[in-house]
């Protein structure tokens, strides 16, 4: 090649690329497409029509609401399914749903419930009490594998539900319950004609799994799944059976059409959003992403909703079992409570808040957050950041720097080091648990963080082999006497030491003593009274230390109207039929 | 070459059998029981959900019932997605194939092109800006370059951002076509511009060192013109390293990125195979790494067949 056609290509390849960036350029400048320009429109009246693109982080494993407690089988439930009575998860409230109204029993533990007139499943099959009795039937059978089973159960016996005629049911409880119906948010009713026969051949779990044809599933929600594309989406066309109605007698739900769409990464499910593509995100949107919402909201293209304060803040907790530290030189000091109040004091919230969370969390010193209004108490012992108070309990129990180097030991010499397990992949725990291990490291405490798959810190959290966690325990509802299996010390979510036969210490004994009796209250007041001593002696012994509580954001496109956000997942589309969008 | 080939396919049968037995084996005895709900608890609980993903029974009964499966080309079920291995893997090797066919196409034609470039032009600022492209697209990650590729996607609104079709569906078998090419270009550029950069660098320095062998030296010597000196001689010669490659990135390709189909939301082997391997679904591992390992073997022996045909020092080699 001689030298003026090489200087030609040269140039026309230099030209190429400059004109490329250029574009790009341009277009990464300009308006975003598919993402309309208009004002924020939570006050738009919403209409009937139209479609609502949702993302999803992972597949649906089944359909089966009663057989599996995978969070994508929660939301197809919550969308193609109804419940006899729900929670609203906004107003935290009970609401009459299938059933209509009920009358509860001089003793608070028997309910007499009317079914709505005239219900029709999504197939036009009549819905009658027979499907409610079926549904309980199924959730108890001990053959049919039911995942939900443990946790519709008072006091470790089930329910009865006695069909009094084709509207009436009788729910009757086993002991008095303080939640009374709320119990039953967590079970959708499911069609007899459509699954009696899998009950009736034990074949129930693997009823209804994910590779059934949709025209098979059969609900009362407000939307039915019309199609399922592996690896790419779920797609939900309106129920015409549908009962509900909005105030103004629209038929609901609003929607013609609601898609998942599976996008399994959450930077690409962001940018989803934020091109258009999507209309609703199903991750809360991160700290960090703020700042790229925030433009796109001030131009009036999304929505940034602030849902509250979380209800899970993450939790750090030592393991508690005494065979587990019986030969350890660690036993005389791991497991003592000034060791956890000095850990609570060496920490501080105010920093990790602004430092991980980007000034987006609140300081919590228990379980029980400030998101979680109602049975939240103010009231528990804190532990303000004090290097000196911390150093001071940790000298109490015997752990001083008695050598050269920066780690307190004890008399025998042990370094006051333990290694805290964590979940990998999760950005901001890690983050968290480095935080953690610098701060304790300041007053002479060695840490090793290992971060391990979700699941497999489960199954050594399950097991007791470990020493220290720090992980997100997710709640499924706020009252307190649905999370007994954490408060309770026989209770498997007893997170540092689980299914005791015993209470381990006295104050676990009157902690538990305590539950029995919050739970069982059927007044109010005294609930709250019994739950704030519950929460004090839970803070006067820390088995557990909290540190702060996420403020929760959720995203939604501008054209996405009447919203209900809710810091219970899924946080948008729990009201599903009520959402619509501009036309 | 018949009796090379031969040997070749029962080396890739015992290798397939050999990745798929490991994977279905360690996945096994891997920490953790695939129980997605870390709130589960419950010992009860628990045990309801081990045993419907199966894995309350023994290991060596799961692998002998596998194995007796496998030798017949079933696979067994997913206990995931209750569905038969064979069926889901071959849904998702589809959709794989299509992203590894234009994702090799673009390596291929971008790749090799500027490696014979490159590889004949020592200075310039043409090769310049081609090697120093190669470099930078070698030296970025595959997830950083798919973000890149979606985030350019998302805010120019060029091509869709993600998915492998469009959410309304498409009424004929062209517009599904021309649907799916169109949410072609992330995923497959994702995966093709470092590949692109890898033959480009390999051809480069291939053909200048095959440009230095005594044959080419002769042939110029009797007058070849350049270019056939190249094209026939040069060329097939510098081939040998680029197709060893090649089939390499065929085999990696067909048995999918995970990190691409993620990030890109493309329904393919790769994402199934993450999923599978969180929810120790067995089977359904062994199945997506025995595909992956087929892949790899065919790739490989594609390339060596091609290498065959056009360097005559291999088919030599190969001569019974």
């Amino acid at each position: 090649m001689n030298r003026q056609p090489r200087t030609l290509l040269t140039l026309l390849l230099i030209g190429a690329i400059v004109g490329t960036g250029y574009f790009i350029w341009r277009d990464l400048r300009a308006p975003l497409p598919g993402a309309p320009h208009s004002s924020r429109t939570t006050d738009v009246a919403p209409s009937r029509g139209g479609r609502l693109v949702s993302t999803l982080r992972s597949e649906p494993r089944s359909f089966n609401r009663l057989a599996s407690a995978n969070a994508v089988t929660e939301l197809y439930s919550l969308l193609a399914q109804a419940k006899l009575v729900r929670i609203n998860r906004a107003t935290q409230e009970l609401e009459p749903w299938l059933a209509e109204k009920w009358e509860t029993s001089a003793d608070g533990r028997a309910f007499t419930l009317t079914l709505r007139d005239g219900l029709t499943w999504s197939d036009g099959t009549p819905f009658s009490a027979e499907d409610v009795a079926f549904t309980f039937r199924a959730a108890y059978d001990p053959k049919a594998g039911i995942v939900l089973g443990p946790t519709l159960q008072v006091d470790g016996h089930p329910l009865a539900a006695t069909v009094i005629d084709g509207r009436t049911v009788r729910v009757e409880f086993p002991a008095s319950f303080g939640p009374g119906l709320r119990l039953l948010d967590n079970l959708p009713i499911l069609p007899r004609h459509k699954l009696e026969g899998a009950l009736a051949a034990g074949t129930f779990a693997q009823a209804w799994n994910a590779a059934t044809p949709p025209s098979d599933l059969v609900g009362m929600g407000p939307f039915q799944l019309a199609r399922y594309e592996p690896g790419q989406r779920l797609v939900f066309t309106r129920n015409p059976h549908y009962w509900r109605s909005a105030p103004d007698g629209t038929r609901l739900p609003y929607l013609d059409e609601l898609v998942l769409e599976i996008v399994p990464d959450q930077n690409a499910e962001l940018l989803r959003l934020q091109s258009g593509d999507a209309d609703v995100m199903q991750s809360t949107v991160r700290a960090e992403d703020l700042a790229s919402i925030r433009p796109l909201e001030s131009q009036g293209k999304l929505q940034l909703l602030e849902l509250g304060v979380s209800a899970d803040p993450d939790v750090f907790f030592f393991n508690l079992r005494a065979p587990y530290w019986a030969k350890d030189p660690r036993r005389g000091w791991v497991t003592t409570r000034q060791w956890r109040q000095a850990i609570s004091h060496a920490v501080d919230r105010e920093a990790l808040a602004e430092s991980v969370y980007l000034g987006t969390a609140v300081p919590v010193w228990g379980p029980v957050s400030p998101g979680n209004r109602e049975w939240f108490s103010p009231n528990v012992p804190r532990y303000p950041y004090s290097l000196e108070t911390a150093a001071k309990l940790l000298a109490s129990i015997g752990l001083e720097n008695r050598d050269a180097d920066e780690w307190l030991e004890d008399m025998s010499g042990t370094e006051a080091r333990f290694t805290m397990l964590t979940y990998r992949g999760n950005l901001v725990l890690e983050r968290e648990a480095a935080f953690l291990r610098d701060e304790l490291n300041k007053v002479g405490i060695a840490v090793d963080v290992v971060a391990l798959e979700a699941n497999a810190l489960v199954d050594r959290l399950v097991r007791g082999d470990f020493e220290a966690i720090f992980f997100q325990y997710l709640t499924s509802d706020l009252d307190p006497a649905l999370s007994k299996d954490f408060w309770l010390s026989s209770g498997p979510a007893h997170i540092w030491n689980m299914s005791q036969d015993t209470p381990g210490t006295p104050w676990e004994a009157k902690i538990d003593e305590l539950t029995r009796q919050q739970a069982a209250a059927l007044d109010p007041a005294e609930r709250r009274r019994l739950f704030a001593e519950m929460q004090r002696v839970f803070g006067e012994n820390v088995p557990a230390l909290y540190f702060v509580a996420p403020r929760l954001y959720a995203a939604a496109s501008a054209r996405v109207v009447n919203l209900t956000p809710a810091i219970l997942r899924p946080q948008l589309l729990w009201a599903a039929d009520t959402i619509a969008v501009k036309p | 070459m018949l009796t090379f080939c031969l040997r070749r396919i029962l080396m890739a049968a015992l290798l397939v059998l050999a990745v798929a037995s490991g994977a279905l084996v360690l996945t096994r005895l891997a920490p953790g029981d695939g129980i997605e709900e870390g709130h589960l608890l419950d010992p009860v609980a628990r045990a309801a959900e081990r045993a419907r993903l199966g894995l309350d029974r023994p290991l060596a009964e799961q692998y002998v019932a596998w194995l007796a499966g496998a030798v017949r080309l079933d696979f067994g079920e997913s206990v995931l997605y209750s569905r038969p291995v064979t069926h889901m893997v071959g849904e998702r090797a589809v959709n794989t194939a299509i992203l590894a066919v234009a994702a090799l196409a673009l390596a291929t034609l971008l790749g090799i092109p500027l490696g014979v470039y490159t590889g004949t032009h020592a200075s310039g600022i043409g090769a310049a800006l081609a090697r120093g492209a190669s470099t930078l697209l070698l030296s970025i990650p595959p997830l950083v370059g798919a973000l890149v590729l979606v985030l350019v996607a998302a805010r120019t609104g060029w091509f869709p951002a993600g998915g492998m079709t469009s959410v309304g569906g498409s009424a004929t078998w062209a517009a599904w076509v021309a649907d799916v090419l169109s949410h072609l270009p992330v995923p497959a550029l994702s995966l093709s511009l470092p590949l692109a950069a890898t033959l480009e660098r390999l051809q480069s320095q291939a053909l200048a060192e095959a440009a230095r062998e005594p044959f080419v030296d002769a042939s110029r010597a009797r007058g070849v013109p350049p270019r056939q000196v190249l094209a026939r001689h040069a060329w097939p010669a510098s081939l040998g390293p680029v197709l060893a490659v090649y089939g390499l990135m065929i085999g990696s390709l067909f048995s999918g990125s995970f990190v691409v189909e993620v990030i890109t939301a493309w329904p393919g082997l790769g994402r199934l195979m993450f999923d599978a391997l969180r929810a120790r679904d067995l089977y359904l591992v062994a199945g997506t790494a025995a595909a992956g390992a087929a892949c790899l073997a065919a790739g490989t022996l594609a390339a060596d067949v091609v290498h065959a045909r056009l360097d005559p020092r291999v088919r030599e080699r190969h001569r019974p």
